[in-house]
C-alpha cells in the first residue's frame, strides 16, 4: 500500500479537484496563497493571452499578468462568487491594462513636454501586412475598447453578459461593438477567403 | 427562462463566427515559473503589510519617547500646581514642536517606503 505524506504533496495536487470558489473562499479566509497559487496556475494561460491580445507585446503582458493577480489577490474579497471566477479575473486584467495604459499616456506626455517624440500608441499595433501573424493584423484594425471585447467573446469564450461584467459596458454597447468590429474586420480583410495558420 | 433564450441566442453563431472564433483561438501558454514567481511577489507583500505597521510603530516610539517624556514630567510640573498657573508655558511645548514633527514624519517615511517597496 502506498502512502503519501501531506507535505509531499505538491501545492497544484493539493488544490487539484478543488472548484474555483473553493479556493477563493479558502484564499479569503485565511490568506492561504497556495490555495490562490492553484487559482493562478489555472488561470494564467487565459489571462496572459488575453493581455498579450490587448498590449500586443509579450513581455509587458506578462508584466501586466503578475500585477493583475497581484490586484485579485489584493482584492479577492470582492469577488462575491456570482459568475465565473475567470470572468471577474479578466475584469481586473482589464482594469490592470487601463490604468498601466493611462499611466504609460502620461508618461508620453511628460516626454513630449520635455521635448521627446515617442508614439506609444503607434508603437503597438501599427499594420505591416504580411510581417505579423494574422490575428494581430484583425487586432490592429480595432480599437481598443472593441479589441477587449472582441478577445472576450471569441477568445476567451465569454457571453455578451459576462463581458458587460467585465468591462462595465451595458449588454447592448457590448453587442453593438462585437458587430463593429465583425464589420471592420469584414471590410478590411476578406474573411471568407481569409485562410488563417 | 429569459436568461436562457438570451444565451441560446448568443450561441447560435454563423459560419464568420466560427472562423473568427478559431482565429482567435490560442494556444495554453506553459506556466514556466510564471505562478511560483507570482506568489512570491505575493508572499513579500503580505510580510510587507504585515512588518510595516509594528515596525512603523517601534521607529516612531523611539524617536518619540524622550520628547514625550520630556513632555510628561513638564506637563504634571505644570499640572501640580494648577490651582495657581493654569496657563502652560508656550514656549516649552514649542520647544519640543519640531522633535514631535520629526517623529511623524519619520513615521510617514517609513510608511511610504514600506509602500514603495511594496510596489
Amino acid at each position: 500500500m502506498v502512502s503519501v505524506q501531506a507535505d509531499t504533496i505538491s501545492p497544484g495536487a493539493k488544490f487539484a479537484s478543488e472548484t474555483d470558489q473553493y479556493l477563493v473562499a479558502l484564499a479569503v479566509s485565511s490568506q492561504d496563497t497556495a490555495a490562490f497559487g492553484e487559482l493562478i496556475r489555472r488561470h494564467q494561460s487565459q489571462i496572459r493571452n488575453f493581455l498579450r491580445r490587448l498590449s500586443g507585446d509579450t513581455n509587458a503582458a506578462d508584466d501586466l499578468a503578475q500585477d493583475c493577480f497581484l490586484h485579485a489577490w489584493n482584492k479577492l474579497q470582492t469577488y462575491s462568487g456570482r459568475g465565473s471566477f475567470i470572468g471577474w479575473l479578466l475584469k481586473v486584467a482589464y482594469t490592470t491594462f487601463l490604468q498601466s495604459k493611462r499611466k504609460s499616456k502620461r508618461y508620453a506626455e511628460i516626454l513630449d513636454e520635455a521635448g521627446h517624440v515617442q508614439d506609444l500608441q503607434n508603437q503597438q499595433y501599427a499594420v505591416q501586412p504580411d510581417e505579423v501573424p494574422d490575428l494581430d493584423r484583425f487586432l490592429a484594425v480595432l480599437t481598443e475598447e472593441e479589441r477587449a471585447v472582441m478577445v472576450m467573446s471569441y477568445g476567451c469564450g465569454l457571453s455578451h453578459r459576462e463581458i458587460s461584467v467585465a468591462t462595465d459596458i451595458p449588454v447592448g454597447t457590448v453587442k453593438s461593438i462585437i458587430f463593429r468590429g465583425k464589420e471592420k474586420i469584414r471590410t478590411s480583410f476578406d474573411l471568407k477567403d481569409h485562410k488563417h495558420g | 427562462m429569459t436568461l436562457k433564450i438570451i444565451n441560446m441566442a448568443e450561441k447560435l453563431q454563423d459560419g464568420e463566427d466560427r472562423l473568427l472564433e478559431s482565429m482567435f483561438q490560442s494556444d495554453e501558454i506553459a506556466d514556466d515559473g510564471f505562478s511560483d514567481r507570482t506568489v512570491r511577489r505575493i508572499n513579500r507583500q503580505v510580510w510587507v503589510r504585515r512588518l510595516a505597521l509594528p515596525v512603523a510603530m517601534v521607529v516612531g516610539a523611539a524617536i518619540a519617547v524622550r520628547p514625550a517624556l520630556e513632555l510628561l514630567s513638564i506637563g504634571t510640573k505644570v499640572l501640580a500646581p494648577l490651582a495657581d498657573k493654569a496657563v502652560v508655558p508656550n514656549t516649552v511645548f514649542a520647544a519640543q514642536l519640531p522633535v514631535l514633527l520629526i517623529g511623524g514624519l519619520a513615521i510617514a517615511l517609513v510608511m511610504a517606503t514600506f509602500r514603495l517597496f511594496e510596489e
